[in-house]
């Protein structure tokens, strides 16, 4: 009974070990940029960081509620995928309404809008009603949207020079820029209905295990249906800062927010004391990645290595997840 | 005197094939803890299932308390005041005790959740009805699994409206020390006035916590116990077992010499501890036990599924080591899996070719198949064990439980193993098609295998085997000889209704 006690608790700790490793890796690789980098280490970049993390953080809390929902199985748990394809495709109507003149920001926000529910609805019933894998149900989802949005703008850049959207990226008060404001405040909001409501328990509660949920008398469907409706709503409210970021829509931007995305949110599970995907742990994580990708740049690593070194890093951060898991 | 806490009147409910309850009744009376007996099939997790509104029974009524319960559904149990403690824990490991006792009732106010508030409410819950004292922050994954057995406890009782609380096997995932403390909470329950349905297959404890008990056998309570003492365990195995056994088994004129395999003080740290026997040439060596006892995962870990952490392994007088399935089957160690359906077969490939994976290397050459010698392998293998239809193209899935079996049994017959273990061999298999298994595995014993047969069935084990260990709580004990065994004594060995350890060998 003690050996049996032991090997328990030896196993729990080596698990804890493991689960630390990629926030290791890359507070090292923090270290290391900060020794090497001309100016990595100054408020200006820093600050450059935090509004660069912005678009990230925002679809990363819409990706940590379905993860939540759906599990961290990293194979048959939640995830979406489509996120960052429902922002470049909200991203895309929005642009080229707004270039249409005849549009105003309302009007394009609602068309938008729709777009990004019927995404994330079609996601839900896939994967509740036909028992799809979310994994291959987003990913084909992203592939579809993408196609959508180089349908509407013709895999073209459009400009958007709107006072509104503008704004996010221009200093508010005391030099700080709206968007990062926004994303506080709405970071706070999702942290408390994710964390701090009897929804966001539930929700958890059907991602921690489906048979507790549904026998507590939860509907786990419809729970695990409404994660990806907040994943979609996130995707499109992401989409305002990427047009912000980018003073309009340009194609292509989905892939980097993808490999970003996915890779934060499971790095932020790290942060988490129960060693689970949590929001906050996602968008902190956000920043993290950002930092890194930003790093490698001032350091004038070839743009072409960095996929491979970001690619490097998923593997990392989900193969020690899945390692850490199994020996809990 | 009141009117009963349930009264379960003439439930009959058929499935397919099987009538699973054919009228039995069920009275528990207000306040009293009440068991519920039976083999395996006999009717006792139907029944449960139709008081759940799980099932809907075919006839038959319910009542609570003198009302009689309409629709019986999910919800309107709940409403009643019944709540299920399942076998099964269905905790979320990194939940706290506190999210785990509310999970789906939650109390909450426009600001959120009232964490001090619940944590406080699960504390006092686990404190007062159940006696234990467990911190409200604590992660379940850090909780023994005694502890998460109270947390499922005290779920059902978080409402403060529970009136029947029914126990599916609550002690099965539990060590023997762990046992106590369950059965304390659960008398500390009954003396808060909830009357409580203890479904158990181990009988000592249904005689020393049960006030009445019922039995179950065939899709009917067979029989009612109104006083319980220790002396009623053995009444209740004859009450459950109430039938012969006829001579399914081939004759035991066998001639076991010399040690095939032996296993000394083996264990895997978590489902059995110091596991020792010996299996001789030519010897079926059974193993008894319940669902839980660790029986299945000792026969995994001799497969090299399970991990070993400690003990050794001894083929012939040299120690092997089975880190794997494919190890053991190099080593001439094979398995007939419980599953066959998952685990033994491949369904969509027909019986040639399910009886030719195991012998690839024989009828291969330069990595291309011999089409021609796996025909004729496969038609030796199926002419020897007669499988019906007999053309080696049928498609597995479409055979009879008991010719998949047979296909499993010819997979390893072509191949040169020389230990065979079987696990549950004949479940879901019909009384012809058993009898063939029989003989095979007698002949198998005959030409000098070894065999090691796990069961749930104590008549196959005696009636099979040379020897039987019986297996409980993990410690593997008491290697008799089928000879000087009965079924009853094999059962109450197993159920515990009967505390001995003599070893007769």
């Amino acid at each position: 009974m003690s050996l049996e006690t032991l090997s328990r608790r030896s196993s729990t700790s080596l698990s804890a070990a493991i689960g630390a490793i990629p926030l290791i890796l890359f507070v090292g690789l923090l270290i290391y940029f900060g020794l090497n980098a001309p100016n990595f280490l100054t408020v200006t970049n820093l600050k450059l960081v935090l509004v660069q993390s912005l678009p990230v953080m925002l679809i990363c809390i819409g990706l940590s509620a379905v993860v939540m929902a759906g599990g961290d199985d990293v194979v048959s748990g939640g995830i979406d995928l489509s996120i960052p394809a429902t922002t470049v495709l909200c991203a895309g109507i929005m642009a080229s309404l707004l270039s249409a003149e005849s549009t105003g920001l309302f009007v394009a926000s609602i068309v938008a809008l729709l777009a990004a529910l019927l995404v994330g609805g079609l996601n839900a019933l896939l994967v509740t009603r036909l028992s799809m894998t979310p994994l291959l149900t987003t990913l084909a989802m992203f592939v579809a949207v993408v196609g959508v949005n180089n349908v509407v703008t013709q895999r073209k850049r459009i400009n958007v020079d709107h006072d509104a959207i503008n704004a996010i990226r221009e200093p508010f008060i005391f030099g700080i820029p709206l968007g990062l404001i926004l994303v506080a405040l709405i970071t706070l909001i999702a942290f408390h209905f994710l964390h701090r409501t009897k929804w966001g328990l539930n929700l958890q509660a059907v991602g921690g295990s489906r048979d507790a949920a549904s026998i507590s008398g939860l509907n786990v469907n419809r729970l695990f249906g409404q994660s990806f409706i907040v994943a979609a709503v996130m995707g499109f409210v992401c989409s305002y800062f990427v047009l912000a970021r980018g003073a309009g829509s340009s194609p292509g931007v989905e892939d980097n927010l993808m490999v970003e995305m996915v890779l934060a949110t499971f790095l932020g599970a790290a942060f988490s004391p129960r060693r689970v995907v949590t929001m906050w742990g996602a968008a902190l994580g956000a920043v993290l990645v950002v930092a890194i990708s930003v790093g490698f740049k001032s350091m004038g690593v070839n743009v072409f290595w960095t996929g491979l070194i970001k690619g490097s890093l998923i593997v990392v951060v989900v193969a020690t997840a899945a390692l850490s898991q199994r020996l809990d | 005197m009141d009117k009963p806490a349930l009264l379960l009147n003439n439930i009959v409910k058929a499935f397919p094939g099987v009538l699973a309850l054919d009228g039995a009744s069920l009275e528990i009376k207000s306040g009293e803890i009440h068991g519920l007996v039976g083999e395996n099939g006999a009717g006792k997790s139907t029944i449960i299932k139709v008081l759940a509104g799980v099932y809907q029974a075919d006839s038959g009524s319910i009542e609570v308390f003198g009302e009689p319960l309409k629709p019986i559904t999910p919800a309107t149990v709940h409403r009643a005041g019944i709540r299920f403690i399942h076998q099964e824990l269905h905790l979320v490991p990194h939940f706290s005790v506190t999210e785990s006792v509310f999970m789906g009732q939650e109390i909450s106010s426009p600001a959120g959740l009232s964490k001090g508030q619940m944590r406080r409410r699960a504390e006092a819950v686990l404190k007062d009805k159940l006696g234990r004292s467990i911190s409200g922050r604590k992660l379940v994954r850090d909780l023994t699994t005694a502890e998460r057995k109270l947390i499922q406890i005290a779920r059902a009782l978080i409402d403060d409206e529970a009136r029947v609380v029914v126990f599916d096997e609550p002690t099965a995932p539990l060590a023997s020390g762990e046992v106590v403390a369950l059965m304390s909470a659960i008398e500390r329950l009954k003396n808060s006035g909830i009357t409580i349905v203890y479904i158990s297959h181990y009988l000592d404890e249904i005689t020393d916590i049960c006030e009445r008990v019922t039995v179950f056998r065939q899709g009917q309570s067979v029989a009612v116990f109104d006083t319980v003492t220790k002396a009623t365990g053995s009444e209740l195995v004859t009450a459950m077992i109430g039938r012969e056994i006829a001579s399914l088994y081939p004759d035991s004129d066998r001639n076991p010499h010399g040690t095939g395999l032996s296993v000394k003080s083996l264990g895997d740290g978590k489902s059995f501890q110091n596991v020792s026997f010996e299996v001789g040439r030519g010897e079926i060596f059974g193993i008894a036990g319940l669902i839980g006892s660790g029986r299945e995962e000792l026969v995994d870990a001799l497969y090299g599924v399970n991990k070993i952490r400690y003990g050794t392994i001894e083929k012939d007088s040299k120690p092997i080591k089975i880190s794997s399935p494919a190890i053991a089957v190099a080593n001439g160690i094979v398995l007939v899996p419980r599953d066959r359906r998952q685990d033994g077969l491949v369904l969509p490939m027909n019986i040639l070719e399910n009886i030719s994976l195991s012998v690839l290397k024989q009828i291969s050459s330069y990595g291309f198949l011999n089409r021609k010698r796996e025909r004729q392998v496969a038609e030796q293998q199926t002419a020897k064990i007669d499988i019906r239809p007999s053309n080696p193209k049928t498609v597995t899935r479409f055979l009879s439980g008991g010719n998949q079996q047979k296909v499993v049994l010819a997979r390893w017959l072509a191949n040169d193993a020389n230990i065979f273990i079987l696990d549950e061999p004949t479940v879901g298999v019909d009384v012809g098609a058993r009898v063939e298994i029989y003989q095979l595995i007698a002949d198998l014993a005959a030409n000098g295998a070894s065999i090691i047969v796990s069961s749930s069935d104590p008549a196959e084990l005696i009636g099979l085997c040379d020897r039987v260990a019986t297996m409980t709580r993990g410690v593997l004990s008491g290697v008799r000889i089928t000879e000087k065994l009965t079924v009853d004594r094999l059962v109450a060995l197993t159920t515990g209704a009967t505390q001995e350890s003599a070893n007769v060998t």
